[in-house]
């Protein structure tokens, strides 16, 4: 599949805020049961306003990838079964409910109002990534984004973002959190680690379709493409088939765990060992994972192969294979006649 | 309720892509167009078509046949397409089963494309939509053509008559009699889409050459005499070959 820039910059713009905002008011939260003493107010709102910032600047950037950027108020129309719909809703209601929560906090018009749309907003965060997670998990027709890992994973990339940004945050203002947060950066590149192994070890044993499927014909007659309808590529091809991504892959999905989870969790294992914490350390923490973050949604895209390049003749026949005992992506054999 | 599609046979059509030309010539021009084409006279040209035409060979050599497969909407009846659009721009009609695409609110987000194990549906980059097949469903029901043009214009322009449409859903009509006693078959049955175009499978055809012979043979036909005269023509080089290859086989015996 085409990777879309503007989706994953939306990505990394949502991530951060809703992570961020999930820890700032998880927080703040704790105080309703008599545990810990809350956040200052000047670093709630510091943290909201980022968080604010870049959830629109994510759905500004993110309508880029639309054909028509003025019609994307209509996307809330087919809340009842579209995935992309819901996120729409769920994200716009976020970014508004915050808003309004960071309103109430500034003037501290009533603590139960503020805890009832910090709530609100909280569980609204959750919702926009996993509708976001859903529109790639749903569709059946993609089969290495067709499961749960996909939107677990999304949701820790999700936290990632969001704790290794609160850890900032909490070092700069001097609080108590940013050995916590330390620990939750750890725990959530470590599952993402794990998830991320895990969705690629998937694709060695996805039973594919094959072209005789799509042409409903007996499995053992061979079938070749002799002609694709045009000489030229066409929206088909361009947009499922990205095959300068496909020659890039094999060097940028170590480049995406490097960046993504080795260097942050060879950081903090440095951090723990030397006791040193400083601000450049934690910001380079946050940015390895951010960069990171930005080739992982590049390679989750150009992975995926959608069933109709079979017609094309464009799809992995024999995918991928485990061979001497590690990871390696077999040559993917593409039959064009 | 009636699901108007279309039924191709797999055996007459001989993929000379009139269907697709003559598709994208009535949809440049009418109520659902117009087909965007890039560049046109570039190295690159490129464009939306509704309808592509696909070859495939199958078997091994020399065993192999070559067959056309014509691909345009399917016109699903469980369309994945359609629940996916965040707008409603995607739908399906219930009086005819045709999916459609709304253009005025369509936002060009492309995830009805991702939806589509077919890949029949196309992004026009000149006017930001998502275009796909709507079995002209301008023609079909224009009460100012005469009945026998109602149909897409595919189906009128194909020279093999390959192509059918109808309602698949009314026992009365021709291509629910000729999926059931040709044994229509779908593209991906596996995929839960439930398409209403149907293809009908390729068939062994075996030529009678003796009434072909009794026919051409008739004294009142006017390649009899050409025939005639080859057969004869053939026969008096085949007399003189036949000595000549007996001395080669002699020579070479030991």
């Amino acid at each position: 599949m085409h990777p879309p820039i503007s989706l994953i910059f939306f990505f990394l713009t949502a991530g951060t805020s809703i992570g961020l905002f999930i820890f700032t008011y998880f927080i703040e939260f704790l105080t309703l049961f008599g545990k810990g003493q809350g956040l200052p107010k000047e670093v709630v709102l510091v943290s909201g306003v980022i968080s604010l910032i870049l959830i629109g600047a994510g759905a500004i950037g993110a309508s880029f990838h639309l054909g028509h950027k003025l019609r994307a108020w209509k996307a809330i129309k087919r809340f009842n079964t579209s995935w992309l719909s819901r996120e729409a809703v769920f994200s716009g209601a976020y970014g508004f409910t915050l808003l309004i929560y960071l309103v109430l906090k500034y003037f501290e018009v009533s603590p139960f109002l503020e805890h009832t749309f910090g709530i609100i907003t909280w569980i609204l965060g959750i919702l926009s990534g996993f509708s976001t997670a859903m529109i790639y998990a749903s569709n059946k027709f993609v089969l290495e984004w067709n499961t749960g890992i996909t939107v677990i994973y999304y949701l820790l990339m999700y936290l990632m973002l969001g704790s290794s940004a609160f850890t900032i945050i909490s070092y700069f203002y001097n609080l108590p959190y940013t050995g916590t947060f330390l620990f939750l950066t750890f725990l959530f590149v470590l599952l993402g680690l794990g998830f991320r192994i895990a969705f690629n070890v998937r694709q060695f044993y996805i039973k594919r379709p094959t072209l005789n499927e799509a042409l409903n014909l007996p499995h053992n007659r061979s079938i070749r493409v002799i002609d694709k309808s045009s000489t030229t590529d066409n929206y088909c091809t361009t947009e499922f088939y990205y095959a300068k991504g496909k020659q890039m892959l094999p060097t940028f999905i170590p480049l995406a765990y490097l960046f993504t989870f080795v260097i942050p969790l060879f950081l903090l294992i440095y951090i723990y060992v030397t006791d040193v914490v400083n601000l450049p350390l934690l910001v380079l923490i946050y940015l390895s994972i951010l960069a990171g973050s930005a080739i992982e949604r590049w390679c989750f895209f150009v992975e995926g192969n959608h069933v109709q390049n079979l017609f094309y003749g464009l799809y992995p026949e024999e995918g991928y294979k485990l061979r001497k005992g590690y990871m390696e992506r077999k040559e993917t054999r593409i039959s064009i006649y | 309720m009636p699901q108007y599609a279309l039924v191709i046979d797999l055996n007459t059509c001989v993929g000379c892509h009139a269907c697709a030309t003559n598709c994208k010539e009535w949809n440049t021009q009418a109520a659902f167009g117009p087909l965007s084409d890039y560049d046109p006279y570039g190295r690159e040209a490129s464009g939306v078509w509704y309808n592509r035409i696909f070859t495939y060979e199958t078997g091994e050599f020399p065993e192999t046949q070559v067959f056309h497969l014509p691909k345009s909407c399917l016109h699903c009846q469980d369309a994945p397409c359609v629940p996916v659009c965040p707008t409603g721009a995607s739908y399906k009609r219930e009086q005819d089963g045709i999916v459609l695409v709304n253009y005025d609110d369509c936002i060009g987000c492309k995830l009805c494309s991702w939806a589509c194990p077919y890949g029949c549906r196309e992004f026009d980059e000149a006017d930001k939509v998502m275009k796909k097949c709507t079995l002209c469903i301008d023609r079909i029901y224009d009460e100012t053509l005469p009945p026998e043009h109602r149909q897409p214009a595919c189906v009128l322009t194909c020279p093999a008559r390959a192509r059918f449409f109808g309602d698949i859903e009314d026992p009365n009509s021709e291509v629910y009699k000729l999926i059931k006693e040709r044994n229509g078959f779908v593209l991906f049955p596996d995929m839960g889409t439930n398409p209403a175009n149907h293809y009908l499978p390729r068939q062994e055809t075996r030529i009678n050459l003796e009434e072909f012979e009794k026919h051409i043979l008739k004294p009142d036909n006017p390649l009899f005499l050409e025939v005639m005269r080859r057969h004869h023509t053939s026969s008096k080089a085949q007399a003189q070959e036949t000595p000549q290859e007996e001395v080669t086989h002699s020579e070479e015996l030991p």
